[in-house]
């Protein structure tokens, strides 16, 4: 213990004496702490969104939509395919009671929505009350549709607010200048509060009843199914069937099974409902969206070990800047260590000396790339658009101690040379 | 501190066979001499003095220190032994440049495990003793030779050793503090200390109590 005070307070005199040299071991090491952090935010992040993203959309997930790449022998031997109706719906729902969700989407394309002197297209989904089980990522302020709107064939809506690009992002901002996406239907929701009041849709009136607030970027998970849908206005799917929105076309079928131990038994169930109402032929996609999901979650942990082996290669040349340091200390100081094993330092007090002024260069090195990382992960980061890190307090712990101990690792060698020094050797030395 | 060696030798590697440094030395020395070992440059005096300071290992021969055969002893018990009963005064002094003469006279203790107060204690009352009372903050920059090799003979003596090996102390030096640091020498041996002194100085030789003669790697008799 008291040797290694001693060797504490040695390496802090030498650290001292040779700034220039410490200084750039330090740097050394901080770069390697600057990347690791950044690295192991990132990881931690993608790790944070993974887990929210399996709450938010669920695992086993089943789209069903329709075929619509069918192949014909000859053009005689057309026929129209069969579609899913909303009665088709309510047929799974029975048949098939254990589901989680079973949402249906039928989407009309270029409505126009009219709102006092407003004017503008927009795009009507109808939907059910089980549209909110999955993927929801919204405030709702008002009510969301339910089944006696349904049933009921009400004309009610709910209006989907965009939330705003994330700020500082000039990327985002002239796409949205380009597109102009910002305008028309989201301009007017973001305008006005037309909770409760009535619009007028391809000539019917729909009273608003809810108005769904997308979550802020920095809140939103995503969605893990990859879904890009763009919501606007949903309304109950068979009121629009009714009112001949989307009339007879087939609506596609969002499936959350509840379960991924069951799930190749709940697609086997799927496509068998499937044969027995519409007969054979691949008149519909049963698409398995916990594949997809697997997939994903398997493709961001690579990613992931790509970017920590980043960091770790960072911290790699770090530690050979130290091993080079080290060695060029021993070299230049071999008579030093001459003299303090004439007066009788042993081979153990060099080695230590060497490893604690290694360690101490790390230990210095981390704490400032530390606070570089963290510098770099919040507010350089945010300044530049990029999204500040999610770093959390123990990551800076963490690269600190993986500093050290990198230094200590990389410190053995040229503490080894150092000690195997014969005295008589290393006081001949210049 | 008794040294008793016999037929040593020292080959250097290099070249086809090695280059012998010592070619078979043996003598005696009881505790308390005084003794001066001479010759001319590169007959092997410094060899010596290493492999009798445990600096150095011999390649051949035999070597007791205190009836010890130093064969035996491991590189820790060498290094203890060279902390404890040894000191070392060298030509170039060989302080450590960055330390003060305190911290450069503080180091066998710091080596030998005492506190700091300890330490300080020890140290200044060292440099005391070798008339360098007020220049304890002083690194060895800001110092004269002479007293340079003051600090190095209190240094040589913080654990208080029962032998000085002085490599050369003088050769360094003008002649008046040549004449203080041998006469520093002197005292300590008439204290009981063993003294072993390379040099080429004959007149420094005279005063010792007894001569080696070294040529080419031998003893002259």
């Amino acid at each position: 213990m008291k040797s290694l005070l001693n060797a504490v307070r040695t390496g802090l005199t030498e650290i001292w004496a040779h700034k220039t040299r410490s200084a750039l071991s330090f740097l050394a090491i901080a770069a390697g702490s600057v990347v690791f952090i950044d690295a192991f935010s990132a990881i931690f992040a993608t790790y944070e969104r993974i887990e929210k993203q399996k709450e938010v959309s669920g695992m086993a997930r089943v789209k069903i939509s329709q075929n619509y790449s069918q192949t014909y022998s000859s053009p005689d031997d057309y026929v129209p395919p069969p579609v899913l109706k909303y009665d088709d719906v309510l047929s799974l729902r029975e048949k098939l009671p254990g589901f989680y969700m079973v949402s249906p989407e039928g989407r009309d394309w270029r409505n126009v929505l009219e709102y006092g002197e407003h004017r503008l297209t927009t795009s009507v989904m109808g939907v059910t009350p089980e549209w909110t089980k999955r993927d929801f990522i919204y405030t709702l302020k008002g009510r969301f549709l339910d089944w006696h709107d349904v049933e009921n064939k009400l004309r009610v809506c709910v209006l989907v607010k965009k939330a705003a690009p994330p700020p500082g992002n000039l990327f985002n901002k002239s796409m949205l200048k380009k597109y102009n996406f910002t305008g028309g239907f989201d301009m007017l929701v973001a305008h006005y509060d037309l909770l409760g009041k009535t619009v007028n849709i391809d000539g019917f009136t729909f009273t608003v009843i809810g108005i769904l607030e997308e979550l802020p970027y920095s809140k939103r998970p995503g969605t893990i199914t990859g879904s890009s849908q763009e919501y606007k206005v949903l309304a109950p799917v068979t009121t629009l069937i009714h009112y001949n929105f989307i009339g007879q076309q087939s609506l596609d079928l969002n499936i959350d099974t509840g379960s991924e131990q069951n799930f190749d038994e709940s697609i086997r169930k799927i496509n068998n409902f499937l044969k027995i109402r519409f007969g054979d032929g691949d008149f519909f996609i049963v698409e398995n969206q916990l594949e997809v999901i697997r997939e994903r979650i398997a493709a961001s942990i690579k990613s992931a070990l790509v970017t920590i082996s980043l960091g770790m290669l960072a911290f790699l040349a770090g530690g050979i800047g130290i091993m080079n340091v080290t060695l060029a200390t021993v070299f230049a100081r071999t008579r030093e260590i001459g003299i303090r094993r004439a007066i009788g330092a042993s081979r153990r007090d060099i080695m230590l000396q060497f490893i604690v002024e290694a360690v101490m260069l790390g230990l210095i090195g981390g704490v400032l790339g530390s606070a570089l990382g963290y510098l770099w992960g919040v507010p350089v980061k945010v300044m530049l658009g990029m999204g500040g890190s999610p770093i959390k307090p123990w990551m800076p712990l963490v690269s600190v101690l993986i500093a050290a101990l990198t230094a200590f690792a990389f410190a053995i060698y040229p503490a080894w040379v150092a000690a195997g020094l014969k005295p008589a050797d290393a006081l001949r030395a210049e | 501190m008794s040294i008793s060696c016999s037929e040593l030798t020292k080959i250097y590697e290099g070249g086809k066979s090695g280059w012998p440094a010592l070619r078979g030395v043996s003598f005696d020395i009881k505790m308390g001499e005084f003794v001066a070992v001479t010759g001319p440059s590169g007959c092997g005096k410094s060899t010596l003095l290493n492999i009798i300071g445990l600096l150095d290992e011999p390649s051949g021969g035999r070597y007791a220190l205190n009836g010890r055969d130093i064969f035996t002893l491991s590189d820790l018990e060498r290094s203890d032994t060279r902390r404890d009963e040894i000191g070392f005064i060298f030509q170039s002094f060989n302080l450590l440049n960055r330390l003060s003469a305190l911290e450069n006279v503080s180091l066998p203790l710091m080596y030998a495990g005492a506190d700091s107060a300890e330490m300080r204690e020890r140290a200044t009352a060292l440099l005391r003793k070798v008339g360098l009372h007020g220049k304890e903050k002083k690194i060895p920059l800001e110092l004269s030779g002479g007293e340079r090799q003051r600090v190095a003979i209190a240094r040589a003596l913080a654990n208080s050793p029962k032998l000085i090996l002085a490599d050369e102390p003088t050769g360094n030096l003008d002649s008046a503090s040549s004449k203080d640091i041998m006469q520093m020498l002197v005292d300590l041996n008439a204290e009981g200390i063993t003294v072993i002194m390379v040099t080429h100085d004959k007149e420094l030789a005279a005063r010792a109590g007894r001569n080696l003669r070294m040529r080419d790697g031998r003893l002259e008799q």
